[in-house]
């Protein structure tokens, strides 16, 4: 759960808590347990999904949920007074004690079946959703690639343009330059390569990949999958640059079986674009996005 | 004793009320403070740039961090010098604007004048639908797209300045008061579109901005009056597409630098809110998704059972009932011919299947009719003339004009060929099939004809099959809309090549469409990625009978509680 998520529990609970205080405070009377239970059950679901963005999948919701509704049993059952006096209310109802109750009685006994008959009619109406088609995003990739004319071993291969002040390989150059300039004549040659990886990737890539390389480019919403998001920590900075080098020269076509070559709409760029141009776009896509390339070692 | 049970009943409801009101502001606090960054623009730069009118000197610190934001996220589009030029203009449409002039179309001010920092500050956060200008917002904090903003306006921003007392002044719009919308404004902002305001000159009849389509903007640059069926592509609208209030600033405001004036001296407040909840009205209510504002796309055409023949009747109720799937088109960009401009952006798509055949009824926006001579023969994918960039400066609606020719407007649905043999995830690609998954592709083109294809990917032209069985049962263009019905027989006996249609299964579909006048041809199209066509089956009798089972169950169940309880 990302910490956001618990801040806002956290937040909701303590709100919750504070209410139930001041009520006791000013009025001798809190919230009765059976509806805190209810409530605090209310609330989750609300949070988990209309509030939490992006949405979390159903299934994930469905655990949260259980979770939730133990730990608020958990809960309410922690002494035998707060455990009666959440089933009394239930109780009462079941027995119809007052007319009160009875009405409550008569209500629960007609609503439940109704919505229980609603809401098996609902699950068991085909609704025919999208086939799910689950394919392995980061597959492994292979020893070497053969691109323009030449084998590339992606274990040794480096980034010709990755280099420092001195024209030499460095891993951790961004450390440096994040900030600068690459439009600044006097910059230096790494910032020269940033500024012209960025120019291939504003003219190729960021129809999909979008100006800020959040996968939401302007033709984005077209496509299924989405186009990838390189800000997510899951891509760019859990790769290597060489893996990064065969996605973009070899596209969804040049993806193996598990990755389903066909389902990504990304061209093989080899046909479009330099070997030396597809390093200069990855290292603007590192440089842009802040993170490091993984290394081998 | 009675009454003082009733006290504390009473005291209890109101304890329970104060409980949800106590909720009801949490969650709002909840909304408020979370991850999105709707909340924080009500914090600091709202306080900051809220002023009305004229902003003041930007600190030396704030043009600096500007500065440095400026260069690593908008001068590839917006250009060193702001002048609109980076390396992604040509391919853009619309282009990115050109700050230099201080021609800004979103504002809040009267026609020609500067926006406030605020407008410029709105924009910035949520971008410009439509366009290529992402929103910024929960990308950039508020007080780095303050400092962009205050970078924009007072270092790229140079013919103009917002400081100078003696040439620039801000005028507010007033809002008035708001119309709310109903049959008899609706029917009142029909009459000013029609009538008084003259926005049907421009926007069209059914104001799909087929009206007048050979504007440009101030730069020389080609531009098209909105489409306004499509309010979630209205530039200064994302967040609350179905807003009329966007409408009437625009209205107001007019957009500065298009042929978009201000109607704030032609028309009163009151018909100018009609006009906005009219304009409204005209857009599809969807469900917009948050991440692309575009409406939700749900990736499944389903086709529904008619008896007896299907209708070829446009307007016949058939159609009309059944549910339309809307698909989302994106620009061919990575075989070439490439289509950065991609004029149609959506197909609405609906299908009816009976006994013995399958029709499809594709219908789209397109602002102009452009019909040629038919095409026959093999198609050929990627024609030496076709452009992939309008000639800079030239209308993309004129025809012929300098090297920029026109083809037939054309539409085309995609299936795979023998789709059963397919392991689940396994498709052609998406682009005209390949070499080991051909692609059945049907093509409809103005000049009339259907033709059926075999493509076996884009480096191989497609073939033009024999034995067609695919029929335009209707076709007609009006108003900036085409609308085409296609129909085949389920079954074929050709089942090599043409896909065949079995209920209940998710048969993968996807749809291109060709705008004739945008030079659009061959591999020059729009395209969507797979959907999958399911031709509905009837409804099995279980789905009405478990209910009744569940019913009577639970019934039961309550019996029994009640007896168990009850007795005591």
């Amino acid at each position: 759960m990302p910490i956001e998520l618990i801040l806002v529990e956290v937040f909701a609970l303590f709100l919750f808590l504070a209410g139930n205080y001041f009520l006791k405070k000013v009025y001798g009377r809190g919230v009765s347990k059976f509806f805190q239970g209810v409530l605090l059950l209310i609330a989750a679901y609300i949070i988990f999904k209309y509030i939490i963005f992006p949405p979390i999948p159903a299934a994930l919701l469905y655990t949260y949920m259980g979770l939730i509704t133990l730990v608020v049993f958990l809960l309410l059952s922690t002494t035998d007074q707060s455990w009666n006096e959440f089933k009394d209310p239930i109780v009462k109802t079941l027995e119809g004690g007052s007319p009160r109750f009875k009405t409550i009685r008569m209500v629960t006994f007609v609503l439940v079946p109704v919505l229980a008959g609603y809401g098996s009619y609902n699950y068991m109406y085909p609704k025919y959703q999208e086939p799910i088609e689950l394919r392995t995003v980061h597959p492994a990739p292979p020893a070497s690639i053969q691109v323009h004319g030449s084998e590339l071993i992606l274990q040794k291969a480096r980034s010709p343009f990755r280099v420092n002040e001195k024209g030499d390989y460095d891993e951790k150059v961004e450390d440096r330059y994040l900030k600068a300039n690459p439009f600044d004549d006097k910059g230096v040659a790494y910032l020269k390569y940033v500024r012209e990886g960025g120019e291939i990737f504003f003219q190729n890539c960021h129809f999909c990949h979008g100006d800020n390389l959040n996968g939401a480019g302007m033709f984005a919403f077209a496509f299924n999958p989405i186009p990838a998001n390189f800000t997510d920590p899951g891509t760019l900075a859990q790769l290597q640059q060489t893996f990064v080098f065969w996605r973009v020269a070899k596209g969804g076509i040049g993806l193996p079986r598990e990755g389903f070559p066909w389902a990504s709409a990304m061209p093989p760029w080899e046909k479009h674009l330099t070997t030396d141009e597809i390093w200069k776009v990855i290292e603007f896509e590192y440089w842009h996005t802040g993170y490091y390339p993984r290394t081998w070692d | 004793m009675n009454k003082v049970n009733g006290s504390r009943n009473k005291n209890k409801f109101f304890f329970l009320i104060l409980a949800g009101v106590f909720f009801a502001a949490s969650f709002l606090l909840i909304a408020v403070s979370s991850a999105d960054d709707k909340g924080k623009d009500a914090g600091k730069p709202t306080a900051a740039a809220a002023q009305s009118g004229r902003p003041d000197k930007a600190s030396p610190e704030d043009l600096e961090a500007g500065k440095a934001i400026y260069f690593k996220k908008c001068v590839w589009c917006h250009g060193p010098q702001g002048a609109g030029d980076g390396p992604a203009a040509d391919r853009l449409w619309p282009r990115p604007r050109n700050f230099n002039a201080g021609t800004f179309k979103i504002r809040h001010t009267g026609s020609g004048e500067l926006p406030t920092e605020q407008d410029l500050f709105l924009t910035v956060t949520h971008g410009l639908p439509g366009s290529a200008m992402p929103p910024w917002g929960g990308i950039l904090s508020d007080t780095q797209r303050l400092q962009v903003v205050r970078f924009v306006r007072t270092e790229l921003v140079k013919d103009r300045n917002f400081l100078d007392k003696d040439t620039e002044e801000f005028h507010v719009i007033d809002f008035g008061k708001q119309i709310s919308t109903s049959a008899d404004s609706l029917a009142k902002g029909k009459e000013v579109f029609m009538t008084k305001g003259k926005c049907v000159e421009c926007h069209g009849n059914e104001g799909r901005g087929d009206g007048n389509k050979t504007q440009k903007d101030e730069w020389g640059f080609p531009i098209f009056p909105a489409d306004l069926h499509k309010c979630w592509n209205f530039r200064g609208n994302r967040e609350d597409p179905y807003n009329p209030k966007n409408i009437f600033r625009e209205v107001s405001t007019g957009l500065n630098g298009t042929p978009m004036p201000s109607f704030a001296d032609a028309l009163s407040i009151e018909e100018r809110w009609n006009v906005a909840n009219f304009v409204i009205s005209l857009c599809p209510k969807k469900n917009i998704d948050r991440n692309t504002n575009k409406p939700a796309i749900d990736f499944v055409v389903k086709s529904s059972f008619t008896q007896g023949e299907i209708s070829g009747d446009l307007n016949s109720n058939a159609w009309a009932d059944t549910e339309a799937t809307w698909v989302g088109l994106a620009g061919q960009i990575t075989e070439k011919p490439r289509n950065f401009v991609r004029l149609v952006d959506e197909v609405w798509v609906r299908s009816l299947y009976n006994d013995k055949e399958v029709a499809y009824l594709l219908e789209w926006d397109d602002r102009n009719k452009s019909v040629g001579p038919a095409e026959a023969g093999n198609y050929e994918l990627q024609p030496a003339d076709v452009k992939e960039v309008p000639p800079a400066g030239e209308p993309v609606a004129v025809k012929g004009g300098d090297g920029w020719t026109v083809f037939n407007d054309s539409v085309g649905i995609q299936f795979p060929q023998k789709w059963e043999a397919l392991n689940s995830p396994e498709k052609p690609r998406f682009i005209f099939g390949d070499e080991k998954n051909p692609a059945d592709i049907w093509k409809w083109d103005a000049s009339g004809g259907v033709a059926e294809y075999t493509g076996k990917g884009i480096a191989s032209p497609l073939t033009r099959r024999e034995a067609q069985d695919v029929k335009a049962i209707a076709s007609d263009y009006s108003n900036g809309r085409w609308r085409v019905i296609l129909k085949r027989s389920r079954e074929t006996g050709d089942k090599d090549n043409d896909v065949q249609f079995s209920t209940g299964k998710f048969i993968p579909t996807s749809f291109y469409a060709w705008d004739g006048n945008n030079g659009d041809k061959g591999a020059k199209t729009a395209i969507s990625t797979w959907y999958y066509t399911i031709l509905k089956p009837p409804v099995p009798s279980k789905v009405y009978s478990v209910p009744v089972v569940v019913v009577i169950v639970v019934i039961g169940i309550e019996f029994w509680l009640r007896r168990k309880f009850g007795k005591k």
